[in-house]
């Protein structure tokens, strides 16, 4: 096993690398997909010293444990400062799983399984084609082109999502959840909020069964084809459009929820 | 669309991209894609009010050529490129050569492109919501004259269609039978009076004939 202390600025290279596992406070961590030599480049830090761990294509980053200095030990790490900047290039079939508290995390390009979890972080997602799972507590998640499942949930951050693929599971308590799916039809889309707004826009034709409801607030939607259940506790939007071969389900107690219909205009001009 | 982001780099890219020769919307977005390295797949969602600002800014013009839009850069936008040519060089060298500098500018696309869709959305369910709230305003309404014709049992009630009632009457029982533990004989019981109500309805449509 390979083993380096990282404690300045610093660029590593490796020969593969399958999976990766990263472990950090706070900072940033970028993570790209790439068909070049997988590499690992600390820009800044500040405070103690990564670690790094390389064996059988799998590659880990994380904070030395500190050694045990008797039962008050952890005291004398209270003021320790864990800050990095930390940016990987792996290859697009990497396994990646990060975990972090406050640090910003951004991933593109990769094909294979993506855990991202973090509890104060913000969340940037681009171009990313396996399943993919984001959790943050207070911080955003923002997606672009996700083209595998999303699994995302949030305290309180916003939840955004810019031409989903697959099937999204999405659960928030207040944060807002905004979707523009592409092409539905393949999967399930559940979007479940307590507080915040649903906004959902969908292509001018899809092939969705529709449920969408609020307990006390609105519900609108741009599509004629649905209809309006007559519940006085609750409003609720059902139907089917098109073939009604996935299924869009949408629940939130106090937040109002809106489908949009994308203008058919809207699609590439070569499409036409 | 946020003016922070107007100053980006996206812009000076499309510039730069139109300056090596005109070019329809579509083979901007697939050159843009592989300056990103493939990282990062601007859709035509955000290329094209892009393209329209700039167009409105006058750095670019357009025109129809067999039906489909080709974009030129004007001299206003090679003046601007001009301009700044060096921001975008250093750039470039940076994104090829450290993980850090394409990390970060994937991150402030995708933030951008977050951005500006939200905003766009977030006024597109305003004005829906807008819209249809004098409709469900009335439909409140609707639910009180519902309520007090639930106790209906004379002929002089002005009641809605039956289509309309019907589906009243669904949702409500659905939601009632959601929430209790049905035993059989409720269930037998619940069976036999919708079977019943149907022969009825049947039977007043018949004599109507």
């Amino acid at each position: 096993m390979a083993t380096w202390t990282i404690d300045e600025p610093q660029k590593l290279t490796f020969d593969t690398v399958r999976r990766l596992r990263l472990r950090l406070v706070a900072g940033s961590v970028g993570v790209v997909g790439t068909d070049e030599q997988p590499t690992l480049e600390v820009s800044e830090l500040d405070g103690s010293a990564l670690l790094v761990r390389h064996q059988d294509g799998e590659l880990e980053v994380d904070y030395e444990r500190p050694r045990w200095q008797g039962p008050l030990g952890w005291l004398t790490g209270w003021r320790r400062r864990y800050r990095a900047v930390v940016s990987l290039a792996v290859p697009r079939d990497c396994e990646v799983d990060l975990g972090v508290v406050s640090s910003g995390l951004m991933v593109s390009g990769l094909r294979a399984p993506l855990v991202a979890r973090t509890i104060n972080g913000e969340i940037t997602l681009s171009g990313c084609s396996g399943q993919v799972e984001a959790q943050t507590v207070s911080g955003a998640v923002q997606a672009h082109g996700v083209a595998g499942d999303l699994w995302a949930h949030t305290v309180s951050g916003d939840l955004t999502l810019v031409e989903g693929g697959g099937s999204i599971g999405a659960r928030t308590v207040s944060g807002t959840v905004t979707l523009d799916v592409r092409a539905p039809g393949a999967g399930d889309i559940r979007v479940t909020t307590i507080s915040g707004d649903v906004t959902i826009r969908l292509p001018h034709a899809s092939d969705l069964q529709v449920q969408a409801q609020s307990t006390s607030g609105q519900v609108a939607s741009a599509f004629d084809e649905l209809h309006r259940d007559g519940l006085p506790a609750l409003q609720r939007i059902r139907g089917r459009l098109g073939a009604g071969t996935g299924r869009l389900r949408a629940t939130t107690t106090t937040g109002h929820v809106a489908l949009l219909r994308r203008e058919p205009e809207a699609e590439p001009e070569e499409a036409r | 669309m946020s003016p922070v982001f107007s100053h980006g780099m996206l812009r000076l890219y499309l510039l730069k991209l139109l300056d090596e020769s005109p070019r329809h919307g579509y083979d901007v977005i697939r050159l843009l894609e592989d300056r990103f390295m493939g990282l990062y797949a601007p859709s035509p969602g955000t290329i094209y009010p892009r393209l329209q600002r700039l167009e409105a800014e006058g750095l670019v013009t357009q025109s129809q050529e067999g039906g489909r839009k080709v974009y030129r850069i004007t001299d206003a936008g090679r003046e601007e490129l001009r301009r700044r040519q060096d921001e975008l060089d250093h750039l470039e060298t940076e994104i090829r050569s450290s993980v850090h500098h394409l990390a970060g500018e994937i991150r402030e696309e995708v933030r951008g492109t977050v951005r500006d869709l939200k905003q766009e959305l977030k006024q597109a369910a305003r004005e829906i919501r807008r819209q249809q709230r004098h409709e469900n305003r009335s439909r409140r309404d609707w639910y009180g004259d519902w309520h007090a014709d639930w106790d209906w049992r004379g002929e002089d009630a002005a009641a809605p269609r039956p289509e309309r009632r019907l589906r009243d009457l669904l949702a409500a029982t659905h939601q009632l039978l959601h929430r209790a533990h049905l035993t059989e004989a409720q269930i037998r019981e619940c069976a036999a009076i919708l079977d019943e109500s149907f022969q009825r309805i049947r039977e007043v449509l018949r004599d109507k004939r």
